[in-house]
């Protein structure tokens, strides 16, 4: 098949589609698995059987969330086996111990929870129900913490040195924290954070504007805005530092992120790029909107450079990314999004000051419930555009400097990588429509707000089997 | 050091086993249920079926995951050559075991139960048929140069050698799942595995004689190890225990008894492992790369060991503790139940 491209181009072509595809679920599993938590403390605390309603209706999007962040989890794992064999054979004692810790940590955790925490109402105790869902949300961040572990050493790879194009390893604490971990691991957790909040808020949102259970949805839109109030601001700071990083770091990345071409010297200001339209092969911009002087107060906070900012054509065509376009653009429209998000939150906190969230106001606030519906999918953007800016940028580096993605990719037919790219292609679609049918049903169908509550004293966890025959459980079964 | 050098890989190849023993057990009555659901009558009944495995097939699953980050870290060159060697029969599994997720989830939502009942039972069965042409491929020897790398062909995983290990896993999964039934179920659907369970019983001993019967026949290396090594008596032992478990659960599935018909086929799954074991040992891409050849460094050997050592006893307190807390029968077709 001539028209195909090189295997090892498919099997990145195919990583960033499944890595794309599966970043939508965990994104938000691993932040409602806290929100989860914090109804469920609430209706301990409070027992309002309303928090415990909002704890049942939530992990219904929650299980289905999860199902395909499992589904589409388990390629990811194998990928860099079977499509990245001479990556996994050079960094294996790192990298994949760190794997390994992600499975046996986190992902386990978080399997062995799940079920009581989702189908374990009636038969534990209330104490050991809510240290289920701890565990659950608890393995879930702890994934976040391996995966960027992992993926910040590809970005600045640390502790030890490349022997005969084998990483070995000195130190395996330098290795996990390297340069770029502690503000990898913040930034992604912010990001599994906002995102879950602002989808649980825009589905409150869409309730209340839909004037149903009115009530009940402005309480789970206050909990996530008073969270959003915190995290919103931080993400951007935290965006902030990533970005002065890679700066430090990642010259070809900043490059591409800014559409440079040209090495703009310490000392000097450097326009801050708006709007471009990036040409790789005339190695400039054809069209360009810039803000002048803005780069050193952005990257900095200073209005001088302190060091240069190299541009693209500094290094060899061999040495950078390409895609500059795509990098470009996916970085701004994260801005973009981090932004808006944070003007949404002073907004609707505005509001709340003044007293016009409460049950009786919130439902005239139709355009702020607009602007959160709207908000709900741009956390998932936000991310994946991140993800786009962080690995696309990392070209032509599998780990940056040391390894090229070239070399990194198994020797396999083209054939057989298209064949299965082709694969994930037709089941992502079909998994993506199908949830989105799937979540939809969900919110139309609402909380069910008559379900019987757990039973005081349940001690099911000391009885004996046999008294747990059939027509002795009746709650989950009217479900 | 040097005793070091080979006692790590030696303790990392038993904690793959185990991992990957769990796996084979855990989810291979998971499969081997999804594969029966595709014989059930009704479509109350496949629920039935797939609720008995509502909370736990996803702890089931990530046995797999865990065998491969530690098969990863463990043994780099070994996951990365054989992955890459297997990619058609791997990427299949994956495919099945991501269809066989979403179509647990989906069927719970969804007014078309039949579509997704189906879709589960036909994911299973490939799963099953993809992870039995991996691991015979793998017994059979991937071919490799001397660094270890891949050499082979796209199909080479694909003969009658791996069929035969594939089509006997599938019984060894369908008979587990039929003793799990048995345990989770009662009346009707308890009836019918006992039958599923004594057919399986027949099967899986025909593909395990005929295994044992050809490998040696067909592999000089094996061969010469069994007829050399002074494990012989061991190798003889194996088949005359297996053929006494087998005995011993056919008696408790006449006899009707719940329980002891999953403990024999667990035994009979233990039994087979270490037969396995002992064969592949000490190679991990058999029979070119051993253990000592394919492993991380020490260094990386000892931080997984420090990290994931004192994990494991942790991680099968909690998996225990999750079937206790839903232990007894499945009443109905609603998840949780």
């Amino acid at each position: 098949m001539e028209f195909l491209p090189d295997s090892y181009v498919l099997s990145r072509m195919q990583f960033a589609l499944t890595a794309i595809f599966h970043m939508l679920w965990p994104v938000l599993t691993t932040g409602m698995g806290i929100y989860l938590v914090v109804v469920e403390i609430l209706w301990l605390k409070t027992k309002n059987p309303d928090y415990y309603y909002h704890a049942r209706f939530w992990s219904k999007l929650y299980v289905l969330n999860f199902g395909i962040g499992v589904a589409t989890g388990i390629p990811m794992e194998f990928q860099f086996g079977t499509n990245w064999a001479p990556f996994s054979e050079a960094t294996g004692d790192f990298f994949g111990s760190i794997l390994g810790f992600e499975a046996s940590m986190a992902f386990m955790l978080e399997a062995g929870f799940l079920g009581i925490m989702v189908f374990g109402w009636e038969r534990v105790n209330p104490y050991v129900h809510l240290f289920s869902t701890v565990m659950v949300a608890f393995g879930a961040n702890l994934s976040t913490f391996w995966i960027l572990i992992a993926n910040s050493w590809m970005q600045t790879p640390a502790g030890g040195e490349f022997i005969g194009g084998k990483f070995i390893v000195h130190d395996y604490f330098q290795a996990m924290f390297n340069p770029f971990m502690r503000t990898s691991v913040l930034h992604m957790f912010f990001a599994t954070l906002e995102t879950s909040l602002f989808v649980i808020g825009g589905i409150s949102a869409w309730y209340v504007l839909k004037g149903r259970n009115k009530a009940f949805f402005a309480r789970s839109f206050k909990i996530v805005l008073g969270c959003a109030i915190a995290v919103a601001p931080i993400q951007i700071y935290v965006g902030h530092i990533s970005a002065e990083q890679v700066y430090h770091y990642q010259p070809t990345k900043l490059a591409a992120m800014e559409a440079r071409w040209e090495t703009i010297p310490a000392g000097e200001g450097g326009d801050w790029s708006l709007i471009a339209l990036p040409n790789d092969k005339a190695e400039k911009n054809d069209f360009e909107i810039a803000v002048p002087e803005a780069l050193g107060l952005i990257l900095e906070l200073k209005t001088k450079l302190s060091e240069p900012v190299q541009g693209l054509k500094a290094f060899a065509p061999e040495d950078r990314p390409h895609q500059i376009g795509l990098i470009y653009y996916a970085f701004r429209i994260m801005i973009a999004i981090g932004f808006f998000l944070a003007a949404l939150m002073l907004w609707s906190t505005w509001q709340w000051w003044r007293g016009k969230l409460s049950d009786e106001n919130i439902g005239a606030q139709k355009w702020l419930m607009r602007a959160w519906i709207f908000a709900a999918p741009l956390g998932y953007i936000a991310t994946d555009s991140g993800w786009i800016v962080r690995c696309v940028g990392r070209q032509p580096w599998t780990v940056y400097g040391e390894i090229r993605t070239i070399d990194a990719a198994s020797h396999i037919p083209a054939e057989e990588v298209f064949a299965s790219l082709v694969g994930f292609v037709a089941l992502y679609s079909l998994l993506f429509a199908t949830t989105l049918y799937f979540g939809r049903q969900i919110i139309i169908e609402g909380p069910n707000l008559e379900l019987p509550l757990p039973s005081e004293e349940i001690v099911l966890v000391d009885t004996d089997p046999a008294e747990l025959q059939p027509n002795q459980r009746p709650a989950e079964a009217q479900q | 050091m040097e005793t070091l050098d080979y006692f790590l890989p030696q303790v990392w190849f038993v904690i793959l086993a185990l991992f990957l023993f769990l796996y084979v057990i855990l989810d291979g009555f998971d499969l081997g249920v999804g594969i029966l659901s595709l014989t059930a009558d009704g479509d109350e009944k496949r629920g039935m079926l797939m609720t008995s495995l509502s909370n736990v097939w996803d702890a089931n699953e990530t046995w797999l995951v865990l065998m491969g980050g530690a098969l990863f870290g463990a043994f780099p060159l070994a996951y990365g050559t054989i992955l890459s060697a297997l990619y058609i029969p791997i990427l299949t599994m994956i495919f099945a075991l991501s269809v066989r997720a979403v179509a647990f989830e989906f069927r719970e939502l969804s007014r078309r139960k039949w579509f997704w009942n189906n879709a589960f039972g036909v994911a299973s069965f490939i799963a099953a048929m993809s992870q039995g042409f991996a691991l015979g491929s793998v017994l059979a020897g991937i071919q490799v140069d001397s660094a270890g790398h891949f050499t082979g062909g796209v199909w080479d995983w694909l003969n009658w050698r791996s069929l035969l290990v594939a089509l006997t896993l599938v019984q060894g999964y369908v008979l587990i799942g039929s003793t799990y039934l048995i345990l989770k179920t009662e009346d009707d659907l308890q009836e019918t595995h006992y039958r599923t369970a004594k057919i399986a019983a027949f099967t899986t001993l025909a593909g395990a004689l005929l295994i044992t019967i050809t490998t040696p026949i067909f592999s000089e290396v094996l061969r010469a190890k069994l007829l050399s090594s002074n494990l012989t008596s061991v190798f003889i032992a194996i088949p005359l225990l297996a053929v006494l478990l087998i005995g011993l659960l056919l008696r408790s599935l006449f006899a009707k008894s719940e329980n002891t018909p999953f403990i024999w086929t667990l035994l009979l799954f233990l039994l087979s492992f270490f037969g396995i074991g002992l064969i592949v040992f000490p190679y991990i891409i058999p029979t070119k790369i051993t253990i000592y050849q394919g492993a991380a460094s020490p260094s990386a050997l000892v931080f997984m060991l420090i990290f994931v050592g004192f994990l494991i006893p942790i991680m099968l307190f909690y998996n225990i503790y999750q079937y206790v807390v839903f232990r007894g029968k499945v009443s109905s077709a609603e998840y949780g139940e």
